[in-house]
């Protein structure tokens, strides 16, 4: 007992005094989760998107009794403010310059529109108050002029669809205000909506909550890969394994102690990624939970079985960081570790299938409550059998002394 | 258990093979206890898988192995407590420190000796806190001995301790299994330095291709060449001809590289044709060394080979 905790001992503090350990193994998941969360961690939250869009008024009539042309050009300039101080306000609006005529400033918003910098352009017309006071007040619109607002968008965009959205979201609501202060509007007459909330602001996922675990997974596989047989092998192949052979301790010591080692270099990665997530970037999703606890060692188990499976078809620590590289890649970035996983074409999704991450991804996530579904028994059943078949094969192949 | 005849360890037709190698090919041997036993070969001999059989690193092919008096397949965990191995190319974890690699060891044996205690026996005190990978050639071998007395054993196996070393590094080495043999230790040595096995061993055995060609003290080994005397001097202009001149004076004449060798049983006589036939030809004399038989001498009549080829 005491040998083992010794060798324990030794391989963690080994780990932590290599340089190139230490940044493979704890400097880069910390260096990935703060890089992710700075590029994706404000996505979807209010006032991230913002539309380029022109509001152009040509109605030259101003004295009638309502300025129909100048509300509507004051409520898209008032959308064009921030909300709140260092809000990105939800369409940037641009103005002609001192000077410029109307018609011109319209044909370069338009030509700014069919080059995608704009995202919509509002046209008012002509005549437009006269034509909508009429048509307000006796329920149709006169013939002679136009009511109608014309906005330009350009058919290809993105953006140009969901500004014309918003657009008439924001017309209809000061119809009805206008129709309502001039006492035109029927209750009952409007299509009955009720809102209804899900959450409140403040509780949807938030992508650093989705983003850590996935971080803590990596740590924990990157470790395994790379680190496991990393060790093992430039311990066989610098024969400082033969050392041990030729003292009373065993090779099942010396596997407990060096898994020892291992899982505490788990703990000690998870601690700091844990710190950093919490304090750097305010994550608030917490794993100290029973669930949440066995995925995490089940991870750092079936990681650590995957470095022994990685080290038995190794000759030599070279070969072994190669194989390494070869499964790193595609078992990292199809194990939905740090984006969802969907909508794959056949041959990537056999991967997502066959890969432990994919499982033990989900599995955490869900147990901490950062993903909806429940813990189904293949969740923890697929990492098993890649516990079971890579010891099963690393008791037959492994080697743990140089040829001869 | 102790060995009840006086012997620790006992080997009969011992063999491993690899292949069609025999590289170890029925060898027999017993090491009387509180002695040093040298196996002297050159490289590929069989030395070392002969040691890695006995450190329990190895599985012979077949043989019988006796060892503290138990009969044993294999070394096993239990003979293995008793052990001491300097391996010839053992290494340690470069960023662990000196104390470190020590207690690790000491942890792995039911019984040990205090770090401190270790670090003395082999002059590293200075050097506890130091890494792995900062200390020099010789200081590392010194670890390496001292991670092999850790546990104050018994039978001490030494596989070749001071190949590599400089000559002050090597005298170190030297004082330290002299420190050993004064502790009465049982130490199997190999080496391929004949003045080491001259100098530390109690019993010798020279292996060559797998096999003991010759075994006994140092000074049984030398007298196997009878009275013979060696005459050496350096002789780099000798030719072939007039090498053949000097071996009409002696029993045997050869050249390795700057250096003449004549063997004699009559030193007088050959001495005295030597001078003339330097003064005939003004041929000098230079370095010249008048001395017996070395183990280097009963290797090369044993084999034709030099040690170190």
């Amino acid at each position: 007992m005491k040998g083992i905790l010794r060798v324990a001992e030794a391989h963690l503090r080994t780990a932590l005094r290599e340089k190139i350990t230490l940044f493979w193994f704890l400097i880069f998941p910390l260096f990935l989760l703060a890089i992710l969360t700075l590029i994706f961690g404000n996505m979807g939250t209010e006032g991230e998107i913002s539309f380029a869009i022109a509001v152009v008024n040509l109605e030259t009539d101003t004295a009638g009794p309502v300025d129909f042309a100048g509300i509507i050009e004051g409520v898209f300039e008032q959308a064009g403010k921030p909300s709140e101080e260092g809000k990105e306000p939800l369409f940037a609006i641009s103005s002609p310059a001192s000077g410029e005529a109307l018609e011109d400033f319209l044909a370069s918003e338009k030509k700014a529109t069919r080059f995608g910098d704009r995202a919509a352009v509002i046209v008012i017309p002509e005549g437009f108050n006269q034509c909508l006071l009429h048509r307000m007040m006796e329920d149709g619109p006169s013939s002679s002029a136009n009511c109608s607002l014309a906005i330009y968008v350009n058919e290809g965009s993105a953006a140009s669809g969901m500004a014309t959205s918003i657009i008439d979201q924001i017309l209809a609501g000061v119809e009805r205000d206008l129709l309502t202060r001039m006492g035109r509007f029927q209750e009952q007459k409007a299509i009955p909506t009720e809102t209804l909330w899900v959450g409140s602001s403040g509780t949807e996922v938030r992508y650093v909550d989705f983003l850590l675990p996935g971080i803590v997974l990596m740590g924990f596989f990157v470790n395994g890969l790379f680190g496991v047989p990393g060790s093992i092998l430039f311990a066989r192949d610098k024969r400082v394994l033969r050392r041990y052979w030729v003292t009373p301790l065993t090779v099942t010591h010396y596997l407990a102690g060096f898994s020892v080692g291992h899982l505490m270099l788990c703990l000690v990665q998870f601690a700091l990624l844990l710190l950093l997530g919490r304090f750097a970037f305010g994550a608030t999703v917490t794993f100290f939970q029973p669930m949440s606890i066995l995925f995490l060692l089940l991870a750092a188990i079936t990681f650590l079985a995957f470095g022994f499976f990685v080290a038995s078809v190794a000759k030599t620590a070279n070969t072994g960081m190669a194989i390494a590289n070869i499964l790193n890649m595609p078992m990292m970035f199809l194990g939905g570790l740090f984006f969802p996983v969907t909508g794959l074409p056949l041959v990537l999704k056999a991967i997502v299938f066959l890969n432990p991450l994919t499982y033990l991804a989900k599995g955490l996530r869900v147990s901490v409550g950062t993903e909806a579904g429940t813990l189904s028994v293949s969740i923890i059943a697929v990492p098993l059998v890649w516990i079971a078949v890579c010891v099963a094969v690393a008791s037959w192949r492994l080697s743990w002394d140089v040829e001869r | 258990m102790t060995a009840t005849d006086g012997i620790t360890l006992r080997v009969t037709d011992l063999k491993k093979y690899y292949g069609k190698v025999h590289a170890v090919d029925g060898i027999s041997f017993a090491i009387p206890s509180s002695s040093v036993f040298t196996i002297l070969g050159p490289n590929g001999a069989g030395k070392t898988t002969t040691l890695e059989i006995l450190e329990g690193i190895r599985v012979p092919d077949a043989g019988e192995i006796e060892v503290f008096g138990v009969r044993v397949k294999q070394i096993n965990r239990e003979v293995k407590k008793r052990l001491g191995v300097l391996l010839q190319d053992g290494n340690f974890e470069p960023y662990l420190k000196v104390k470190e690699v020590v207690k690790l060891f000491a942890s792995f044996f039911p019984i040990a000796l205090p770090v401190e205690e270790v670090l003395r026996r082999v002059a590293l005190q200075e050097k506890g806190s130091a890494y792995i990978r900062t200390l020099s050639g010789g200081q590392r071998q010194r670890l390496a001995v001292g991670v092999a007395l850790v546990n104050d054993p018994d039978l001490i196996f030494l596989d070749e301790p001071t190949t590599g070393l400089d000559p002050q590094a090597r005298r170190n080495m030297w004082s330290v299994i002299t420190n050993l043999k004064e502790q009465r230790k049982t130490i199997i040595l190999t080496t391929h330095y004949m003045e080491e096995a001259e100098v530390l061993s109690d019993y010798v055995c020279i292996m060559d291709n797998g096999m003991i060609i010759a075994e006994g003290t140092p000074r049984e080994l030398a007298a196997r060449l009878g009275q013979e005397t060696i005459i050496e001097f350096s002789g780099g202009s000798i030719d072939a001809e007039w090498l053949d001149q000097l071996s009409s004076y002696g029993k045997g004449v050869r050249k390795d590289g700057e250096i003449v060798y004549v063997e004699t049983e009559d030193f007088v006589q050959t001495m005295e044709q030597m001078l003339a036939w330097s003064r005939e030809k003004g041929i000098p004399l230079e370095n010249m060394v008048v001395r017996q038989p070395n183990l280097e001498d009963v290797f090369l009549s044993l084999t034709g080979r030099k040690l170190r080829e």
